[in-house]
């Protein structure tokens, strides 16, 4: 059983315990004070600073970071009980997500000592957010064929011009690390691979706009930054000129693979929980059964992968098949409530289970799309199996 | 599982390998010449401890038993021995029976137990009823039953029955398994009275046990079809080589990979001695789910050939189909997991979650 598809199983981890204790009491608290509200896929459209700065005061950001950049060297299972537990109480955590999840050990694992130091306690502090630089307008799956690109000038500094789009987030950010084309590609077909780097690029630089794309609830999240001839000075190259493919594929190994790959419509969930407790009615437990056990599996499949990056691993191919299982599961949840309930989705229902539900509905397509299609993943899958 | 299993994995081969493959006829109730050599090399004790006739060893190993002969379709009750009816026995603190015999559980069906005055001390019961769906009925030579007990106790009476001479119908499963009832016409047994839970408990054991076999069967038809799709040209290429098929394998190998992950905790839980009802409620339930999946993609990825009796897809996808509703349905055991993870109220959905594996 031992293909790149499984890893071992994750020790049971008490300190994960403890600390997801803690965070559950925090949670709690905050919920009864009123500072926040329960919402589906809030790791998208939850931003709230000063909920984010809580969470950096307790220690629950830049867990695993070492502490000399403000980081608390927990263990990667401390972490996953953590972001499990907030994305469980549907709690506002989208101002930090990225920056904690993947671009500070992004930074870590390529950032020059003094990107670090300038950056990292900020992170960690909740103070300073992050966006995915990858996507543009003409390049989605096939990343490579990104157009946004990059020139030393004179003094050593990089200029900018090109777009990327579904950059979450963008209005409330400090920094996107950018994928950007500095040089030619090579000859073979993954020859375009070649000649990619990423920026540390501050958007509040000249030369940058931000514009809002909203989707099919008409929230804005999602913007397109433009690069009109943005000057980013040249020490906030991150890691390798050339090496931006590569450095690419290890921080999709820590999108990919968290709890938020199929907990974006927990609280939906937890409604049909509350509902189905209420009247007692057969086919909903049966219901809650089902959806429950899929999602207990992809607990202990999630929690493998924290286990692995625990031992210095980065499993990119389990990772793509959690998020694939995981995100099909977030969709499923929608369909399968709605078959067993007599309810009618509105975002203005008196309901919560119709408002939990339209919440969850309006924001489904997404799920499936975001980090890597499933078509992609499925393909990284199939090389796991040998076949391409 | 972990390679301190490599070794028994391996005799389980071996032996497999020294056998014809897919003996299940309708002419043949279950393969007795492959049990008689796993009983030869204590295979049929494993887990169980010496003391009590058994052969030693972990569950872990046991667990290894039942995984390589599901996936090899082994005609034998190894599954409700190692992992059911022989952990059932020794928890009630009742004797094994010799572990060269095959021994199997019935839990479903109306049989009734009344203590009997047979001076053969205490502990004995008399059973009448039909016991259903009896997986090996005909072939086991003794029945662990889980029966009602008498009026106005609570629990079950787990009983321990020589089944010879026992009227016996002849149902089989999809895959051909016996799956008969067994009439019980005031049969003595030994038996002792459990707990409502307790007597939940040698359930979910018992659905745990076929969602070991469900998962290393999806392992199997998994392997066989990625290997399939390497093999089989049309077009000038690989079946393998086109993208549709291999989102169709993606697709298996995650549902795969989902089961796995969460029998494998379900197991771990039952070795640390916790409580396994809703462990293996979810594992049956999730194996069951993953069924639907991987056995309708391997059969269209095989194609034509592989809805034949010629080709061996069909004894590892006829028992899937089976399995998943066996030792309790998969509707049974959804409900009992939705339920058990309401125990505590409609809020409490979440810390159940986080404590079931």
């Amino acid at each position: 059983m031992s293909s790149p598809l499984t890893l071992a199983p994750a020790p049971p981890s008490e300190a994960a315990e403890e600390v997801r204790a803690q965070v559950r009491e925090f949670l709690a608290g905050e919920l009864a004070a009123g500072s926040f509200t329960t919402h589906v896929d809030t790791w998208l459209s939850g931003v709230d600073p000063a909920f984010s700065r809580k969470l950096g005061e307790r220690g629950w950001l830049g867990m695993t970071w070492p502490k000399q950049y403000g980081g608390h060297e927990r263990s990667a299972m401390e972490r996953y009980a953590v972001t499990e537990e907030l994305l469980a109480a549907g709690a506002p955590v989208a101002a930090h997500w990225i920056a904690d999840r993947q671009s500070g050990p992004n930074l870590l694992r390529y950032g020059t000592e003094a990107q670090r130091q300038a950056i990292l306690p900020r992170i960690a502090a909740g103070e300073c957010y992050f966006v995915i630089g990858m996507s543009e307008p003409d390049s989605g799956s096939d990343l490579a064929s990104i157009r946004t690109r990059a020139a030393r000038n004179g003094d050593g500094d990089w200029v900018v011009n090109g777009a990327k789009v579904w950059t979450s987030n963008a209005h409330h950010s400090h920094y996107a690390i950018t994928l950007v084309r500095t040089g030619p590609p090579g000859e073979g077909p993954r020859g375009k691979h070649q000649g990619l780097t990423q920026l540390l690029v501050d958007l509040s630089l000249p030369g940058i706009s931000i514009n809002p794309i909203r989707i099919l609830d008409g929230g804005h999240h999602f913007n397109e930054v433009v690069f009109d001839d943005a000057v980013v000075p040249g020490d906030m190259l991150l890691g390798e000129e050339g090496a931006g493919w590569h450095q690419v594929t290890a921080e999709l190994a820590f999108e990919r693979s968290g709890p938020e790959r199929f907990l974006s419509t927990y609280p939906l969930l937890a409604e049909f929980g509350r509902r189905a407790c209420d009247t007692g009615d057969g086919a909903q437990l049966a219901a809650l059964g089902r959806l429950s056990a899929r999602l207990l599996a992809l607990r202990q499949l999630s929690l493998r992968i924290a286990a692995a990056l625990d031992r210095g691993e980065l499993p990119d191919i389990p990772a793509a098949l959690v998020k694939d299982v995981g995100t099909t599961f977030e969709a499923d949840v929608v369909d399968e409530v709605r078959r067993v309930v007599d309810v009618t989705p509105s975002l203005d229902s008196p309901d919560p289970l119709g408002r939990a539900l339209a919440e969850a509905q309006l924001h489904a397509p997404g799920y499936t799309l975001r980090g890597g299609t499933n078509e992609i993943l499925r393909g990284i899958v199939a090389r796991g199996l040998g076949l391409r | 599982m972990a390679s301190d299993q490599d070794l028994v994995i391996e005799t389980v081969r071996d032996i497999l390998s020294a056998h014809e493959p897919f003996a299940l006829t309708a002419d043949t109730a279950w393969d007795a010449g492959l049990w008689a050599d796993l009983a030869e090399a204590g295979l049929t004790g494993v887990g169980l401890p010496e003391e009590a006739g058994g052969s030693g060893g972990e569950l872990a190993d046991a667990v290894a038993v039942v995984r390589t002969l599901a996936a090899g379709a082994g005609a034998v009750p190894v599954a409700e021995q190692l992992l059911a009816a022989g952990p059932a026995l020794l928890a009630a603190d009742l004797d094994l029976p010799d572990p060269a015999q095959p021994l199997t559980l019935a839990v479903a069906g109306a049989v009734h137990a009344e203590p009997s005055d047979d001076g053969d001390g205490p502990g004995r019961w008399t059973l009448t009823g039909t016991a259903t769906d009896v997986a090996w009925a005909g072939v086991a030579r003794h029945v662990v039953v889980l029966a009602q007990p008498p009026e106005g106790i609570e629990g079950a009476v787990l009983a321990l029955v020589d089944a010879e001479g026992l009227a016996t119908s002849d149902a089989r499963n999809l895959a051909g398994e016996p799956r008969g009832s067994l009439v019980l016409g005031g049969a003595p047994a030994s038996g002792a009275l459990l707990t409502p839970a307790y007597a939940g408990e040698v359930r979910a054991r018992y659905a745990l046990a076929r969602a070991v076999q469900l998962a290393a069967a999806l392992e199997q038809v998994l392997a066989w079809t990625v290997q399939y799709a390497g093999e089989r040209h049309q077009f000038g290429r690989p079946l393998g080589r086109f993208q549709a098929v291999q989102m169709e394998l993606a697709e298996m190998a995650g549902e795969v990979s989902a089961v796995t992950a969460l029998v494998d905790a379900a197991v771990q839980a039952l070795e640390r001695g916790e409580d396994v009802v809703l462990p293996a409620a979810a594992a049956k339930v999730r194996a069951g789910a993953a069924v639907e999946v991987v056995a309708r993609l391997a059969h269209q990825v095989h194609g034509a050939i592989g809805f034949t009796q010629e080709h061996k897809l069909h004894h590892l996808t006829r028992r899937l189909w089976s399995w998943r509703d066996e030792a309790g349905s998969e509707l049974t055991w959804s409900q009992v997991l939705g339920v058990g993870l309401l125990a505590e109220g409609g809020d409490g959905l979440w810390p159940a979650l986080t404590r079931v594996v």
